[in-house]
């Protein structure tokens, strides 16, 4: 019906959209100029927190549903979430980018904080020198204020636990990850602030590995790039996490 | 960590159901569970289809938060907004014709549950309540089809019997004059939080 609809014919129809209340067609077609228009996107955000108030009763939702609802999320293994929305057309950026903004948002919610520690550090360093990496892993693994993050899958099925120091040091201390091949390498990132870093090239096979982040690290990422590594992520990552501050 | 969840904001509790935590779902349920499902009760009468809403609802805010955008409005209008899409779309549905001239049928029986409110929710009602009747009655009918009844805008039309494009303008209008009426006043939005 609606094949084509000028700006002015979409303005008209953005209260109807917002509630719902147009075509099938139209409503596609809103759709595509909404995700372009900032200023009908706005529009469309205020006509719905108006009809919010129309929703408004007052009432609580029946008490079992909760238990329901709950019951349900355990019997879902935890995928992780951000490559739910594997954007199609330029996956690593976009994704990235949406890991960056939960990232800033943990840090300015929770306000991790960063302490220096800088003596130890130098002693993991030392150790680290002496001794071998596994063992400066272990140290920092008990360093107090050390943050400990899990990157995962989507599935869950990959697995990858790093510690990071108070100052930005940091170990991948276990590390699932299959294999890749002699022309590909996997290529840790850390999400400070907006930006993702690179962190290190892994190798084809990584171990145990040192790392240091000149910020403080809300997310860690693992991808797989071309042997030699990218300036920037060129696919979606194969395990990510965030940071916890405990 | 223990956290109260009741001071934290609704972008904050977002943000830490990203991190699974299930106890911030919990308490977004408990913020704004109760106005989903109203809703979807509202528009389809029926209990048991108003909880598949709540509960689809909430399982896709466990599995991706990353969907809700602060920046694009509250939390409790973008899940209102995820519960009328999916309510609308089985309302719409060909098997769902028969619910919808049962739920006609009933509509002057169920008129008054929403019935239990604490003080401050009763001033809220009240308030929006005042709202809708200072509206012109065209914004007022065309709003309440379309939002309560499901029908599109040209089927309000119809049933009026006025142009497409008056209906059109009204529900726009109308949903305009709510919003300057409504957040212009003191009684805000205790679900907003942020």
């Amino acid at each position: 019906m609606a094949s084509q609809l000028s700006h002015a014919d979409i303005q008209e129809l953005l209260g109807a959209y917002a509630i719902d209340a147009v075509d099938a067609d139209e409503a596609t077609l809103i759709d595509a100029h909404v995700a372009e228009c900032p200023r009908c996107r706005g529009e469309v955000a205020e006509h719905r927190e108006a009809a919010t108030l129309l929703s408004f009763t007052g009432a609580a939702a029946p008490e079992d549903l909760w238990s329901r609802i709950a019951a349900g999320l355990e019997e879902t293994p935890p995928p992780l979430r951000i490559p739910a929305q594997l954007p199609v057309r330029r996956p690593a950026k976009r994704l990235f980018a949406a890991v960056a903004a939960i990232a800033a948002a943990v840090i300015g919610v929770l306000g991790v904080q960063v302490v220096r520690q800088s003596e130890r550090i130098d002693r993991l360093a030392a150790i680290s020198d002496q001794r071998g990496l596994d063992q400066a892993a272990a140290a920092a693994a008990v360093t107090p204020g050390a943050r400990t993050v899990r990157l995962q899958s989507n599935d869950g099925t990959r697995v990858v636990d790093a510690v990071v120091l108070p100052d930005g040091h940091g170990y991948l201390v276990r590390a699932d990850l299959p294999s890749l091949g002699r022309d590909r390498t996997y290529q840790l990132w850390g999400v400070i602030g907006a930006q993702t870093i690179s962190l290190g090239v892994l190798g084809d096979h990584p171990t145990i590995t040192a790392f240091r982040a000149a910020g403080p690290l809300a997310a860690l990422a693992i991808s797989s790039e071309h042997a030699g590594g990218a300036v920037a992520p060129t696919t979606s990552p194969i395990v990510q996490g965030f940071l916890t501050t405990t | 960590m223990t956290t109260d969840w009741s001071q934290v904001s609704d972008a904050a509790l977002v943000v830490a159901i990203g991190r699974w935590r299930e106890d911030a779902l919990a308490e977004a349920y408990r913020r704004h569970g109760g106005a989903v499902y109203a809703l979807a009760r509202r528009v389809v009468r029926d209990t048991g289809f108003a909880e598949e809403v709540v509960q689809e609802v909430f399982v896709r805010l466990w599995t991706t938060p990353d969907r809700f955008d602060p920046d694009r409005g509250s939390l409790r209008s973008w899940l209102l907004a995820q519960a009328h899409g999916r309510t609308i779309d089985r309302l719409r549905s060909e098997s769902a014709r028969r619910l919808r001239e049962e739920r006609d049928a009933q509509r002057t029986a169920d008129a008054g549950y929403d019935v239990e409110r604490e003080a401050w929710d009763l001033a809220v009602a009240d308030r929006v309540k005042d709202v809708m009747a200072d509206l012109p009655d065209g914004e007022r009918q065309a709003i309440e089809l379309a939002y309560f009844d499901g029908y599109t805008y040209r089927e309000v039309a119809k049933l009026l019997d006025t142009p497409e494009g008056t209906i059109k303008s009204r529900i726009r209008a109308g949903l305009k004059h709510m919003r300057a009426d409504l957040i212009d006043t003191e009684t805000g939005q205790p679900w907003h939080h942020s």
